[in-house]
């Protein structure tokens, strides 16, 4: 994995929504925090495949919790962010906001 | 959670697409979540809004789990898909050859057997439809873990090719309804081959995890 990997849009979104649930990150908490935050509908297939394919590069872990009656007898699925993930948002972060820098937002000429 | 909550049951049919999709762990956790939230919304906005959200929610992770299996294995899935190609090309021929053999040696006969033959004829679209739910189960067999990915990708594979050819005819010749649709059968069949595979592993798995 290069040291110039930049996290996804969506990648983006969820380490964030991760990192403001601390320990209560599970796919339920993840997906209302982003429909919250973003006003989006996002489904919990995209947000297990994207937490997956995070997992896979090492930004983030997940361990099990013990099964619960409201759940069907299921156990959630815990995650967090690790270290590598958090050094990943800050690379973007600064990659963003390089590009943002010298730009005028608001009078920025709109071709519409 | 609520009385209504208690009572209220979430749709089985998608219950069993997800499980289609999802491998063991991955089926556990997300379909958790999906229950959990399900019995929320029971209780706040009603039963029937609650299953339009759980059937929402079901189809739209099914689309994305079937996405992310392809992209996590192409060239195993791809492998699956072309050699159940293969396998639909020579087995789908082998009846129609069996047939022009026996009706070329036999021809003198079947004017007075004819009822005989109609019902060969029959019977071949039974073997069709039989052949094609062996391809779906063999290339199930294959794509272990991706059984449905693998055979939808097939019928995509084989829906693409099968509306070229249905335009061709149309342009060219009468167009023939019911021949049309029961064409369609095969597609159905090699999908029912792999979520019969998909069935049968998942019910192993989950009696060797329950030991």
């Amino acid at each position: 994995m290069s040291a110039r990997d930049y996290l996804g849009e969506f990648e983006h979104v969820i380490v964030l929504a991760l990192l403001r649930l601390d320990d209560q990150a599970y796919g339920v908490t993840v997906r209302q925090e982003i429909e919250l935050r973003t006003k989006r509908e996002v489904s919990i297939g995209a947000v297990y495949a994207t937490l997956d394919r995070l997992e896979t590069k090492g930004y983030v872990k997940s361990r099990r919790g013990d099964p619960t009656p409201e759940r069907g007898g299921r156990s959630k699925r815990f995650f967090r962010v690790t270290a590598k993930g958090v050094a990943a948002v800050n690379r973007t972060h600064r990659a963003l906001q390089s590009l943002v820098e010298g730009l005028d937002l608001g009078l920025a000429r709109s071709y519409s | 959670m609520t009385a209504q909550a208690n009572y209220a049951q979430p749709p089985r049919a998608a219950i069993w697409l997800v499980n289609q999709f999802a491998s063991g762990e991955a089926a556990e956790s997300i379909l958790g979540d999906l229950l959990e939230e399900f019995f929320h919304l029971t209780s706040k906005s009603g039963a029937a809004f609650a299953g339009r959200w759980f059937w929402r929610q079901s189809l739209k992770t099914v689309a994305q789990l079937a996405v992310a299996g392809f992209r996590a294995a192409p060239w195993s899935t791809a492998a699956a898909v072309a050699g159940g190609f293969l396998l639909d090309r020579f087995l789908h021929s082998m009846p129609d050859k069996a047939l022009s053999a026996v009706t070329d040696r036999y021809l003198l006969f079947w004017s007075s057997h004819f009822q005989a033959y109609l019902w060969l004829l029959n019977g071949m679209v039974f073997l069709h439809l039989a052949s094609s739910l062996l391809i779906g189960c063999m290339v199930a067999l294959t794509a272990k873990g991706r059984e449905l990915i693998a055979t939808l990708t097939l019928v995509l594979v084989f829906c693409a090719m099968m509306s070229a050819a249905f335009f061709w005819i149309a342009m060219h010749r009468p167009v023939d309804i019911p021949w049309m649709l029961w064409s369609c059968a095969d597609p159905f069949a090699i999908v029912a081959g792999g979520a019969i595979v998909r069935t049968r592993r998942s019910a192993a798995t989950s009696l060797t995890s329950a030991a």
